[in-house]
């Protein structure tokens, strides 16, 4: 298939494995497919921060289930990448260990306190549940069902995130104003999210046109604050006056693009911003710390009287 | 020998398990299996799988997703918070609503 067939015919969940696709198609969807998986990966390494900090038993089990359920995305997602011929698995797991791996920004801070559990869990789940729905119409076929599978779980992360938002805010004054505080923190980094609108990149116009894509940055942000500001008002946040978000001719609301700090997003794009370096790192080393469990893994003896147990 | 078959209706569907065919090579599994599943089904492909190399685990050996309680990784426990605000979320517990009763409709 060369590219304009590729073109004409893009449309959800149309092509797969024993298509013939051009090599331009299979880069720009394993790019695509590794970054979201690395995401899954670092979001979940950063997550799992939150079962130490998390009050009560019942949000540790929900946190210890979220982060399962994120590397289990992970695992999905490579898989689906590896099926388009580019990489394989162990070379983009090598990437993403010694820095070459891109990732989402949110994933890029470290993070010490409960009162930004909400922040992930609710505000960046939520944002990442918009993109993914919408992926579930992609045109790489693997890709799609892999997205069915994790919008399935993904319900519980952003609830959950909820819940924990609510329970602080209804809680002592004191705490609502440490969740402001990070909530203005964090508020600029969500609105990055979604990228630059502006200039949508020359990776996301193609991604567009062979219906890897189906929805662009602009309007994803777009029902996003549509969406999540009303429930941050609800729960007694306060949107900070900068960045400045307005509302269009159209009664969408959209972000005053100069106020966002896109210095640090480009570096951070680059893999090369402080807290870039530290949670690769740590990820690294902490990937380095458990080498004897995959190598027990790799000469288990499968004569062993015990059957493995499934991690339910 | 044999080969269990899958069939996907249309682009981008799952393949699903329809059956299987005795033959004694993948050519002729691959044959039989268009005549006997999709002569008048509507199909898109079809997978052979010889039987001997499918790997099973049943609910009399494992239970599946535990014992204890876990009522936490489910979207519907956190019932003091509304989903319907993002279509994504609602449909989300949706599907897991009804997993979710599926599963204890076959479990009493
Ligand atoms: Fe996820
Ligand atoms: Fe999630």
């Amino acid at each position: 298939m060369d590219i304009e067939t590729v073109e004409q015919r893009a449309g959800p969940r149309q092509f797969g494995p024993s298509d013939e696709l051009p090599e331009e198609y299979r880069r720009a969807a394993t790019r695509m497919i590794q970054f979201h998986a690395n995401s899954e990966v670092m979001g979940g390494y950063l997550d799992k921060e939150f079962t130490r900090h998390a009050p009560s038993l019942d949000r540790k089990l929900a946190n210890t289930a979220k982060v399962q359920d994120e590397i289990g995305h992970a695992q999905l997602l490579y898989r689906a990448a590896e099926t388009l011929g580019v990489k394989t698995r162990e070379e983009m797991l090598d990437e993403l260990a010694n820095g070459e791996g891109k990732f989402l920004n949110c994933f890029h801070y470290p993070v010490d306190s409960w009162y930004e559990a909400p922040m992930i869990d609710f505000f960046v789940d939520g944002g990442a549940m918009r993109r993914q729905a919408t992926l579930k119409r992609t045109s790489w076929t693997p890709y799609a069902h892999a997205m069915d599978k994790i919008c399935f779980e993904e319900g519980f992360h952003v609830k959950h995130g909820e819940s924990i938002l609510r329970e602080l805010m209804t809680s002592s004054k004191a705490v609502q104003e440490r969740v402001q505080e990070t909530f203005e923190e964090w508020w600029p980094r969500i609105l990055q999210f979604f990228g630059p609108t502006n200039d949508e990149s020359h990776h996301d116009e193609f991604a567009q046109r062979v219906g890897l894509k189906t929805v662009s940055n602009d309007e994803l942000r777009n029902s996003f604050l549509n969406m999540y500001v009303p429930k941050a008002e609800k729960y007694g946040l306060e949107i900070p006056e900068y960045p400045r978000i307005f509302e269009r001719d159209d009664g969408t609301m959209a972000v005053r693009e100069e106020d966002l700090d896109w210095e640090e997003f480009w570096t951070i794009a680059k893999n090369d911003y402080e807290g870039s370096h530290e949670q690769i790192g740590s990820r690294r080393r902490r990937q380095e710390a458990v080498e004897w469990v995959r190598q027990a893994m790799d000469s288990w003896d499968t004569t062993a009287e015990s059957a493995p147990q499934a991690a339910d | 020998m044999i080969w269990e078959v899958f069939r996907q209706e249309e682009p981008g569907d799952y393949h699903q398990h329809v059956g299987n065919v005795h033959a004694p090579d993948r050519e002729m599994a691959k044959q039989f299996a268009q005549i006997q599943h999709a002569r008048r089904m509507q199909t898109n492909s079809l997978w052979v799988v010889p039987q001997s190399e499918i790997g099973e685990v049943t609910a009399e050996e494992a239970s599946f997703g535990g014992e204890t309680d876990k009522s936490y990784r489910w979207a519907m426990t956190y019932n003091d918070i509304d989903a319907s605000f993002a279509e994504e979320v609602a449909e989300s517990e949706e599907e897991q609503r009804e997993a979710a009763e599926k599963r204890t409709e076959v479990n009493s």
